[in-house]
């Protein structure tokens, strides 16, 4: 995003101190990362204890399937090393982080709902009907199909925003962030980070009120 | 939405707006019915979030580390299609080089080789030429007539 003021006629920011960004190369974790960029195993593993714990959490909070969790832990941290080269110390290590992992949670849920659709085209309607009667459906929701109805619901609406975006909100509603530490974070400004929050918003209210007047779609 | 919302809609959404502007807005919002139902799709998604609040911490079994390395190097032995091309950039600026040096060589050869066969007939003319009737029998007739005009019995 170039100038603001371009983008969107928004009153944002008038108010707000800019800061100055965070050099993150020239931090101790920006000598750690630059280590590991350079092939030192110890530094990897360093990264690898210092954030693990965070990584379940957010995996976890996402996917709710314990057996899953590590697997796709790994799959991060797989990720992590085989990318760090790219890693350009705009945003700090753990923003980085939390984007890979983000991204590979909805892409965990998505190849799932994938694998549970080709599993279904594969039974007759007999079948299909069988194992429909064997698990609770979600028109007569016990209260934990109720929480996965709705989780389904959220990830369906945050596939309608872009990647970026959705670390976003995630970082600000659940991680619980403020606008500034934010900006800290990502090396964005605030106004640009109110802009990208504001417009994710707006983005999630229409697909939420697209996906309400198509009722099949809230809960398949 | 109007400014007055907008300009601190995020500290207003997480509750952390300062009292004076909270009164602005909520002054705002009590006039304003657009701005209030967009406020409240939005407040109506912010809660549905609550849904990825970590309930339990779980945390990594022993030798998570080793199967990490272990998936890194399973990784790198099966190099993806797409990574053959990814080249390191001064290397792939030498190879960009080296082609169009290939090209340009192969180009001047070519016209070079084009120049040394001069213009003729065009195709066309040459194959109406041999369609004609007379295409064979010209020169033998126009022989003829020299030889019987410089006949001299």
């Amino acid at each position: 995003m170039g100038s603001l003021s371009g983008v969107l006629p928004l009153p944002f920011g008038s108010k707000v101190a800019q800061k100055t960004r965070v050099d993150y190369q020239n931090t101790t974790e920006g000598a750690l990362v630059q280590r590991a960029q350079a092939g030192d195993e110890a530094a990897f593993r360093e990264i690898v204890d210092r954030y693990q714990n965070k990584v379940f959490s957010i995996i976890h909070g996402i996917v709710r399937q314990r057996n899953d969790v590590e697997d796709i832990a790994q799959q991060v941290f797989a990720k992590v090393y085989l990318s760090l080269k790219s890693f350009d110390f705009r945003s700090s290590l753990i923003t980085w982080i939390y984007k890979i992992t983000v991204n590979e949670c909805f892409d965990y849920l998505r190849k799932r709902k994938v694998r549970k659709l080709v599993y279904e085209s594969d039974m007759s309607e007999d079948e299909v009907r069988r194992v429909e009667n064997s698990e609770p459906s979600v028109a007569r929701q016990a209260p934990m199909d109720d929480t996965l109805a709705r989780r389904d619901y959220v990830v369906k609406l945050l596939t309608r925003v872009s990647e970026e975006e959705r670390t976003l909100l995630m970082m600000k509603e659940v991680e619980g962030f403020s606008v500034e530490e934010l900006a800290e974070k990502t090396g964005m400004n605030e106004n640009t980070i109110k802009v990208k929050l504001f417009r994710a918003r707006q983005k999630l209210v229409k697909a939420a009120q697209r996906l309400d007047r198509t009722p099949g779609l809230v809960t398949g | 939405m109007h400014a007055v919302v907008m300009e601190s809609f995020e500290e207003y959404l997480s509750g952390t707006l300062k009292p004076e502007a909270l009164r602005d807005i909520e002054a705002h919002l009590s006039s304003c019915e657009a701005c209030r139902e967009e406020v409240a799709g939005m407040q109506e998604v912010s809660a549905l979030f609550r849904e990825f609040t970590p309930q339990e911490a779980i945390e990594p079994t022993p030798g998570f580390y080793n199967r990490v390395v272990r998936q890194v190097g399973g990784r790198k032995a099966a190099p993806a299609f797409a990574s053959l091309f990814s080249l390191d950039l001064a290397f792939g600026r030498r190879v960009v080089f080296a082609s169009l040096l290939v090209l340009a060589a192969l180009g001047g050869y070519l016209v070079s080789r084009e120049s040394e066969f001069p213009g003729g007939p065009s195709p066309e003319l040459v194959m109406a030429q041999q369609d004609s009737p007379s295409f064979e029998a010209a020169p033998a007739h126009e022989a003829m007539l020299a030889t019987m005009t410089t006949y001299e019995p």
